[in-house]
């Protein structure tokens, strides 16, 4: 198993370097490279200079990559140009609130899709089948943002129940300030991953139905619940953990949609304003992040797989 | 098999069913009015003040926004944006991705391990953020969108491509060009290429509706193709802002932009069936 797991990491490393390598040429990318994004258009040959050597500009190229990615080992992703503040501090600030974020859509998903699936896959082709795969179809194809808009429309000008704007507070001291901001944007992801999440689990629940296994148990004379219960769900349950956490990786993506929609101070939020104000150290940083969450979550996958499935070789 | 023929077999098979042919028809509206707009009496730009952020009337049919410009006239127009961006980004998708999935197919070793761990460094991020992190170099800009979003599209067409040339490869036809003396030129782009069309055709569909949403998301997070330009994405931004004053204000953009995504997507899930299944075409348009 350790084997494994270390041959996972092994397999990702070529992938990690390149995307490093991408994310490090950013800063050089821009119009006017590193020197311009600190010091504008308007500094003087002097300034330059200065500033070229305090930042090891003038260094062979390669040395200043490895330099950089040394430092992003230790934790030190630079300044923010605007705040003057570390960047991973200010993205550790934000983290809190997305991880919240994405917490509480996988419940909503979880609750809206799993018995989506379930009831279709019960008697797939029949009328409630169709209307249920409708619902999924609409739940992926309505954009998260409008989905968002429409519901600030409903509960908070219409119904004035919930706040249109949500604000952060940690769930264990504030529950009902954190609840009340979360519900919109946590339903909004939701809806979305709880389509996904129907989508595969009806196919491999059908898939799984018309294996001989399911031929042999019914001819014992099993109720068709205790068919889906004790031996459909569980088989299909494995690549259906697969795809959970490869959507749970996904949120982040969707989280920056979501939370500009409802200006939830996240790490998105963070990355858009980064952006804006062409804060590229912090744009870098959140990109870092982003990725080494993103690796970690299907690192993980893989390995909860990989542990629950023994089919799977470790060697 | 006669192109022409397999166009309007596809075709009718299409509109055999409830789904696609409803999609169908609906695209093909959107994309004629977006195109003949120009010969429309609709002006996306005109301002009226007087009747900024006002309700329908008989003047502005879905209202007008918060500089008086008439909302449908502008939902008209910024299907011109978000068609324009979705081919471009496709385009450009596939025209980097297809070869890149040829080589890495056909050669295998280490073509094929660079060209894909390329494509993995382009999927080790969620595509909204891959495409924002390539408009913070770029500058913002209707260019920008358009190779930003067309970029994410490239592993997916890579992969396809390539999983297709894996099962051609072997092929009696493939290697009996190759006895022959054909080159790899030859054979990947005049043999291998045209028996992958009807995959390469499906992924252009669906890529075509996430560049739509990931366009209309960029410019819903301020980063897409630039303003005055309508675009679908940008309305909802700005709509957002007037919830409480004009309700209405994103209502249409989100259906047009809504029902666009939801065409293509089944468009090219019906597209994946057909294709899938031979026999289906033929006993759609009746025996060959």
């Amino acid at each position: 198993m350790i084997g494994y797991i270390l041959r996972r990491i092994l397999q990702l490393l070529p992938v990690l370097f390149l995307a490093s390598i991408g994310i490090w040429a950013m800063l050089y990318a821009v119009p006017g490279g590193p020197i311009g994004i600190i010091l504008g258009e308007n500094a003087s040959p002097e300034q330059i200079a200065a500033l070229r050597a305090e930042l090891g500009l003038d260094r062979p190229v390669v040395i200043q990559y490895f330099d950089w990615l040394a430092s992003v080992f230790r934790g030190d992703l630079g300044l923010s140009i605007h705040s003057r503040e570390p960047v991973l501090a200010l993205i550790l600030h934000r983290l809190p609130a997305t991880l919240q974020l994405a917490f509480a859509a996988t419940i909503v998903a979880m609750l809206l899709g799993v018995p989506v699936a379930i009831i279709s896959a019960m008697k797939p082709g029949s009328w409630l089948d169709r209307v249920l795969s409708g619902w999924s179809a609409l739940a992926l194809g309505v954009p998260t943002f409008w989905l968002g808009i429409l519901l600030i429309l409903l509960f908070a000008v219409n119904l004035r129940l919930l706040p249109s704007a949500s604000v952060y507070a940690p769930l264990w001291s504030d529950p009902i300030t954190a609840l009340k901001s979360l519900i919109l944007p946590a339903l909004t992801l939701g809806v979305y991953v709880s389509g996904v999440l129907a989508r595969f689990l009806r196919a491999s629940l059908v898939s799984e139905m018309n294996m001989d296994y399911v031929r042999t148990a019914r001819s014992k004379g099993l109720p068709e619940r205790q068919i889906m219960r004790a031996h459909i769900i569980r088989n299909a349950l494995l690549p259906f953990i697969t795809i959970v956490g490869l959507q749970m990786a996904t949120f982040i993506g969707g989280a920056v949609v979501t939370e500009a929609v409802f200006t939830y101070p996240g790490l998105g939020r963070l990355l858009i304003q980064a952006i804006n104000t062409r804060d590229y150290p912090l744009i870098q940083g959140c990109i870092v992040v982003i990725l080494v969450i993103y690796v970690l979550i299907n690192l993980t996958v893989d390995v909860i797989y990989a542990y629950v499935d023994p089919r799977i070789e470790y060697r | 098999m006669n192109s022409l023929r397999f166009m309007v077999r596809t075709l009718r098979g299409l509109m055999s069913r409830p789904g696609p042919a409803l999609s169908l028809m609906y695209l093909a509206l959107v994309a004629l009015t977006a195109a003949f707009a120009d010969f429309l009496p609709i002006d996306p730009f005109k301002q009226d003040f007087v009747m900024m952020l006002e309700g329908p009337s008989a003047s502005h049919w879905f209202g007008a926004d918060e500089l008086g410009r008439d909302i449908l006239a502008r939902v008209i127009y910024g299907a011109r944006t978000s068609l324009v961006t979705a081919a471009g980004a496709v385009a450009i998708a596939a025209v980097i991705g297809v070869p890149m999935g040829l080589v890495a197919g056909f050669f295998g070793g280490w073509r094929d391990a660079v060209l894909m761990r390329i494509v993995d460094v382009m999927m080790a991020l969620p595509a909204i953020l891959f495409a924002m992190a390539l408009i913070a170099v770029f500058g913002r800009s209707q260019g920008a969108a358009l190779l930003a979003v067309g970029l994410t599209g490239v592993p997916g067409f890579a992969r396809i491509v390539r999983a297709q040339v894996l099962t051609l490869r072997r092929r009696d036809f493939v290697v009996a060009v190759e006895s022959f003396g054909g080159t790899s030129g030859y054979n990947m782009f005049r043999t291998i290429l045209p028996n992958s069309w009807s995959q390469i055709l499906v992924q252009v569909v669906v890529l075509s509706s996430v560049a739509i949403l990931l366009e209309a998301a960029l410019a819903f997070l301020g980063v897409g193709v630039p303003p005055p330009t309508p675009s679908w994405g940008e309305m909802l931004r700005t709509g957002k802002s007037y919830l409480y004053e004009a309700p209405y204000y994103a209502v249409l953009p989100g259906i047009a932009l809504t029902l666009t995504i939801l065409a293509f997507d089944t468009i090219g899930r019906g597209l994946a069936r057909i294709l899938e299944n031979p026999r289906d075409v033929a006993a759609a348009g009746g025996p060959v």
